[in-house]
């Protein structure tokens, strides 16, 4: 009975240890190189987005440079919304 | 071997030409090497499940471990209901995993690096995931776009704003997805270039570098597969449990 106890405290600490080796690892080269990706296609995006949506308008009511430099300054507006937002919720998961 | 980096994106027809209502149909290497992962996949998880042992083999070893990775990310993303939509996430990953390092091997095509591919997987997860809001939420799934505790004032602004950013998720999804395959392998080919022709003298500092960077793209290769999936979970999320 206690070998067995003894062997099982035995295991639940190789396997903490092995958990936290792992996390770590994940954390530290994976996560933060696509955290990186995510920022900065999420800024450019929605830049794009809104630019286009501009010019169709334009195109659809024959004002040509009104809204696509409405949107355009809209669409960065967004861009940067977004890259707070994905940053407040890379906060978040860390703690 | 062509010198022009691009020269490996190039799309080009097997077989016959299939045209039909004008619309081109026709086998490409594209679809070829789409069939080429899927069928890799098959064999993969069918090996993997085959005997289902309490002392599992290699295979069964990997499937359950992809397994029980994709339940745990959906389940930390998106909650418990989410789980129904598992089989879509865990084909999506797996798709776009296999496609990624299919392309890593030498002479084959990478799927990924063509946007329109990646743009069809995103539009197609941007209109389910909108249409699954509509059907659970009905009408109230619009509030996404007001956040609560704004004044008056501000909202018709805020509005245009998070609609923007609303219909920037599938361009971003895709983009990154395009732009990360296309850039390391047109990197990867300008490398290799290099090797040739600095030849016996000084092509080793490249080459160096080109196995390092092909030890990167294949974590990007990994990368982008788990954040086009971890993504679609966060969509989701917001589809399924609406909280502004």
């Amino acid at each position: 009975m206690t070998k067995q106890d003894d062997l099982e405290t035995r295991l639940k600490i190789a396997k903490s240890k092995l958990e936290i080796k792992h996390s770590k690892a994940d954390t530290k080269k994976g996560a933060f190189l696509g955290n990186a990706f995510k920022l900065g296609t999420e800024l450019v995006a929605a830049v794009a987005v809104g630019s286009i949506i501009g010019f169709i308008l334009d195109n659809w009511f024959g004002t040509k440079p009104l809204f696509i430099i409405l949107l355009f300054l809209f669409g960065s507006a967004a861009g940067i919304y977004n890259v707070i937002k994905t940053a407040k919720k890379m906060q978040e998961n860390k703690e | 071997m062509a010198t022009n980096p691009m020269h490996q994106f190039n799309v080009y027809k097997i077989g016959p030409e299939i045209k039909i209502n004008g619309i081109d149909l026709s086998f490409t290497n594209s679809s070829l090497f789409m069939l080429i992962s899927a069928i890799s996949i098959s064999i993969f998880l069918l090996l993997g499940t085959k005997d289902k042992k309490i002392i599992p083999g290699k295979f069964q070893l990997l499937s359950e471990m992809l397994y029980n990775f994709i339940s745990k990310m959906i389940s930390d993303t998106a909650g418990k209901k989410a789980k129904p939509y598992f089989p879509f996430i865990f084909s999506l990953f797996i798709f776009v995993l296999f496609c990624n390092m299919v392309g890593m091997l030498p002479y084959s095509f990478t799927v990924t690096s063509h946007i329109i591919v990646t743009l069809a997987f995103a539009m197609f997860i941007f209109i389910g995931v909108t249409i699954l809001g509509f059907v659970i939420h009905g009408f109230k799934y619009l509030k996404i776009f007001v956040p609560s505790g704004v004044p008056v004032i501000l909202l018709p602004i805020i509005m245009v704003i998070e609609i923007i950013s609303y219909l920037s998720r599938p361009v971003s999804l895709s983009v990154r997805l395009f732009a990360n395959m296309m850039a390391g392998h047109t990197m990867l080919k300008v490398f290799g270039g290099f090797v040739i022709s600095l030849g016996l003298v000084a092509g080793w500092l490249p080459l160096t570098f080109s196995v390092a960077l092909t030890g990167l793209e294949i974590l990007v290769a990994f990368l982008q597969a788990y954040v086009f999936a971890i993504l679609t979970c966060i969509y989701l999320n917001d589809a399924l449990n609406l909280h502004h």
